[in-house]
């Protein structure tokens, strides 16, 4: 309610329109431009195929474990103590193994930070982070002789430590069960997939199982850097809050 | 939920719900880290300030005068608070009303901003209240219909409800209430839909108070758009926001984030849409001036002001969203949104405090006690903030613990 | 002005004060227009040729209202400090014109105080009504109501209400026009110790046709305008003069619009928000709720299609 004159009102009227229409003529241009992605990018993501519907066949997920973002499992037992062990998408992904480097009975493990590592055979290691907060009350002696043991049973002979927890009640938090955890395994799949290229059937298209040590099919060269990325371990990020 | 529960060791209610599971001792040995420590600082020497405010009254605790009787809770806490909660409105309707349903997974942690920003908004206003304990009168005993600030306050104090509300879901599943969460679960559009308009309002309406104030308000400022102003920055404040917010809460709470959910691309989506929002702002204030024809004033000391408010926090982050969206920069993305939250902060601060009274002889800086008490409040709004998603299922709703969510 | 004739004015000013105030009626005080006038809107008109800068009025506003007297009230001296604002315990300030005519020109006052607009912003501001116009003039201020917001303060253009900040439990302050003395029929406390004729209390149609009387007399040298005829919409308080207002210190930048105009478009809004944000935001969800139906019927066509 500023009171203009009828003179300076003419000029600023014309203005406004000018302004309106400028506007107009640059926000189709913008609107594209904002809503657009950028070429090189976007030929990039065209050479991805199309995701199919993971198979949550390839990976099941037993109902009676407790399943850590790294791919560990624990299941509490009714002694009070706490077996650990990796998942089966962890198995898949690495491939089989020259040894497992456990910790030592007795010593302390933390919820989200390293605890074993996974030696190939090519002398690369990967570690894996532990799914709950306790001490190491017994570990799987078998794995000296049949590390291979982990891969191929990782929910039965292949479990890893069973550890005394200090604070599980905590730790179940940031753990998943149920469906939760098959939901998870499910997008977990469908996330590798999209960094398949076709033709390698490292997945086999018609749905059959995965092979062993995917990431070394998938990226030869810095396999052990896809696998960090997936158990969590990666140099920068060990997982933990 | 899994057999196994019924193996595990039983504990109290308190143990479980507030303590994480641990004992009291250990609890409190968790909660010393660098963060916490710093915030017990700031508290620790805040708390002190507010009780000297209640005790002493204003004159006492701010450099508030007669020529200058808003100052910073009212131009930072109250203003800038609520634009920056806008994260609440903006994302529950293009999750629920537009259906962009890949951005369920930020909606709860936007709406827990929002609350938590209302909140301590409403407090920095209590603190700035001469008499906070008539705080009921405007609300059932006396009703000043004309005024813009009564409107202000029945939208404020509704929408605080319906943002508590629509936050009822996760603290019910944290609680295990499992009837009263399918009945809250049901109320999602109706509130979402009540939540708009009430924000449409009140947004707007911040900066009606304004327009009582043309020979105050610096001409490039004052504007009978105001209104509009504030809201459409609301839209930008909030989305920047959410992005802001996002960024740190999964560097703070790595374990408690679902690390499936692709928050990159959900990031690139609000930068694409806060770049067109930023966009439409600046020519909208282009419009301003051209309307009071005020194009001569550009060339003073605050048209200059005036033109790096537009252009550097407005235009700027515009073109630096769409670049860094097309590109899929996120991290330019980031600090392009905790840019725009500083533009927001430096526009609600320009229009009630540094552009208003512009020619006064006496002008207005804050107080120590007026800077802390503001600090203290936003920490306590973190820390709360904290609080909350260390127990309830905010930033992943995959039932961390394994119960069903709508 | 010569000083003795001044010191002769102030003595019977303050003699009159003393007189008038706090009781009976102040009619008999020259020049006044009759105040029986009940219902109708009152005023005042100042005419600042004709104040003699003796202060009886903000003598007589403090002694009214139980406030401590006004600083210097017997020294001239208080007009070369520069121009003095009103406070929370002095409603009413004169001060002395910044004028800029020769050494030989009399010296001009103004009298400041709460202008009790037709249309008051603080009014139209206030969430609870502590402000409120009153259909006679003065604009009165309900402490028990106010929040203490200071929205008032902020709408005021001319800067009248003031804050207790240095109470824990404060209030605003400003000119109550003596509301409870006009209930009785008498006038405010300044207008009726007025020694000059400066303050003519009546009604208010009645003084702005004396005004214009006065500034278009034959030899006037009037300012041919009434300061507060149409103002923000018109004040109660109206100002005549022989020097530019804002020598004075009055804003010369107010419009005639109210105050209260400027916020009504956009609360005029607020039910038509009401009204189409619904059906408006629900159309909106349909829509998207039916293309994501389609969607995911598509989809699903496409899968058995696949297989």
């Amino acid at each position: 309610m500023i009171p203009h004159d009828i003179l300076t009102l003419y000029s600023a009227k014309m203005l406004e329109y000018g302004i309106a229409i400028l506007f107009l003529l640059l926000f189709i241009p913008f609107w594209r431009f904002s809503q657009s992605t950028a070429t090189a990018l976007a030929t990039a993501r065209a050479a991805v195929p199309a995701r199919k519907k993971a198979e949550s066949g390839w990976f099941p997920v037993p109902a009676d474990r407790l399943f850590h973002q790294g791919h560990a499992w624990a299941r509490p037992d009714s002694d009070g103590l706490v077996t650990v062990g990796l998942d089966g998408f962890a198995a898949r992904l690495v491939g089989p193994l020259a040894s497992v480097a456990l910790p030592q009975v007795g010593s302390k493990v933390g919820q989200g930070e390293r605890a074993w590592r996974l030696m190939t055979d090519d002398g690369q290691g990967v570690d894996m982070l532990a799914p709950v907060d306790g001490t190491i009350a017994a570990i799987n002696t078998d794995l000296a002789k049949d590390p291979d043991a982990t891969i191929a049973d990782p929910y039965g002979k292949g479990w890893l430590v069973r550890v005394r927890p200090d604070r599980l009640r905590a730790n179940l938090t940031n753990l998943l069960t149920g469906q939760a955890a098959r939901r998870w395994m499910d997008e977990t799949v469908a996330g590798l997939q999209a960094r398949l290229s076709p033709g390698l059937g490292a997945l086999a298209q018609d749905g059959g199982v995965p092979v062993s040590g995917m990431a070394r099919v998938i990226d030869a060269a810095n396999w052990h850097g896809l696998a960090r990325t997936y158990l969590l371990t990666s140099e920068k990020e060990d997982g933990r809050a | 939920m899994s057999s196994d529960a019924r193996a595990l060791p039983a504990r109290g209610w308190v143990t479980d719900k507030l303590f994480l599971g641990l004992s009291l001792t250990d609890y409190l040995k968790s909660l010393l880290t660098p963060g916490t420590i710093i915030a017990g600082l700031i508290m620790a020497v805040g708390i002190p300030v507010i009780i000297y405010r209640f005790a002493y009254g204003l004159g006492a605790a701010t450099n508030l005068s007669q020529t200058n009787p808003w100052g910073i809770w009212i131009g930072f806490d109250m203003l800038a608070g609520v634009a920056l909660a806008a994260g609440g409105y903006t994302l529950a309707t293009s999750v629920y009303i537009f259906g962009l349903k890949e951005y369920h997974p930020i909606v709860r942690p936007a709406i827990l901003t929002g609350f938590l920003g209302y909140l301590f908004a409403v407090l920095g206003l209590t603190a700035d209240l001469g008499r906070p304990w008539n705080l009921p009168v405007p609300l059932f005993i006396s009703w000043g219909g004309p005024s813009v600030m009564f409107e202000i306050a029945w939208c404020v104090v509704l929408y605080l409800t319906v943002l508590f509300l629509e936050f009822l879901p996760p603290v019910f599943e944290w609680l295990g209430w499992k009837k009263a969460l399918s009945l809250a679960n049901k109320t999602t559009i109706g509130l979402t839909v009540f939540g708009v308009i009430l924000s449409t309002l009140h947004q707007s309406s911040l900066g009606g108070l304004f327009l009582m104030a043309p020979t105050k308000l610096h001409p490039l400022w004052y504007s009978p758009f105001i209104p509009a102003y504030f809201f459409i920055s609301s839209i930008a404040a909030g989305l920047a926001m959410v992005i802001v917010e996002s960024g740190l809460s999964h560097r703070a709470f790595k374990s408690r984030v679902d690390h499936h959910v692709d928050v990159d691309k959900l990031v690139v989506g609000l930068a694409r849409g806060a770049s067109i929002v930023l966009f439409c702002y600046f020519f909208v204030k282009l419009q301003g001036v051209a309307d009071g024809d005020r194009w001569h004033l550009l060339g003073t000391g605050y048209g200059l002001w005036f033109l790096v408010e537009i252009v550097g926090f407005v235009l700027v982050p515009s073109m630096l969203f769409a670049w860094g969206a097309r590109n899929r920069r996120v991290t330019l993305i980031r600090w392009t949104a905790a840019w725009t939250v500083l533009g927001i902060i430096v526009n609600r601060l320009n229009v009630s405090v540094i552009a208003l009274n512009w020619n006064a002889a006496d002008r207005y800086v804050p107080s120590w006690m007026e800077v802390t008490l503001s600090l203290t409040l936003i920490t306590i709004g973190i820390s709360s903030f904290r609080w909350i998603v260390n127990r309830m299922p905010v930033l992943n709703e995959h039932e961390i613990t394994g119960r069903h969510h709508a | 002005m010569n000083l003795n004739r001044r010191l002769f004015l102030k003595v019977a000013g303050a003699a009159g004060a003393v007189a008038a105030a706090p009781v009976a009626t102040a009619r008999a005080a020259e020049g006044e227009v009759a105040p029986e006038i009940s219902s109708e809107r009152r005023g005042v008109l100042v005419d600042t040729t004709k104040c003699v800068g003796c202060r009886a009025c903000e003598a007589a506003c403090t002694e009214t209202n139980r406030q401590p007297a006004p600083a210097m009230l017997d020294d001239p001296a208080v007009y070369t400090k520069g121009p003095r604002a009103m406070d929370t315990r002095h409603y009413t300030v004169v001060n002395a014109a910044t004028t800029k005519a020769a050494a030989a020109a009399p010296a001009r006052f103004i009298k400041r105080q709460c202008m009790h607009c037709l249309e008051p912003a603080c009014a139209s501001a206030c969430l609870v009504r502590a402000l409120n116009k009153t259909p006679t003039g003065p604009v009165e201020y309900h402490k028990d109501r106010c929040l203490g917001c200071r929205y008032c303060m902020v709408a005021c253009p001319f800067d009248v209400p003031k804050y207790e900040y240095e109470s824990p439990s404060p209030f605003v302050q400003k000119c109550t026009f003596c509301g409870d003395r006009q209930a009785r029929g008498e006038s405010p406390a300044c207008t009726s110790v007025c020694p000059s004729g400066a303050l003519l209390f009546g009604r208010r149609t009645d003084l702005v046709d004396i005004a214009r009387e006065r500034l278009y007399a034959k030899g006037s040298t009037y300012v041919r305008h009434i300061f507060g005829e149409n103002e923000v919409g018109g004040t109660s308080w109206m100002y005549i003069t022989d020097i530019p207002f804002d020598q004075l210190g009055l804003p010369t930048n107010l419009g005639t619009y109210a105050y209260s105009s400027l916020t009504q478009a956009s609360l005029a809004a607020v039910p038509f928000v009401l009204t189409l944000w619904p059906p408006l935001l629900m159309g909106l969800y349909t829509f998207s709720k039916r293309r994501a139906d389609v969607a995911a019927q598509e989809s699903g066509d496409q899968e058995a299609h696949d297989e």
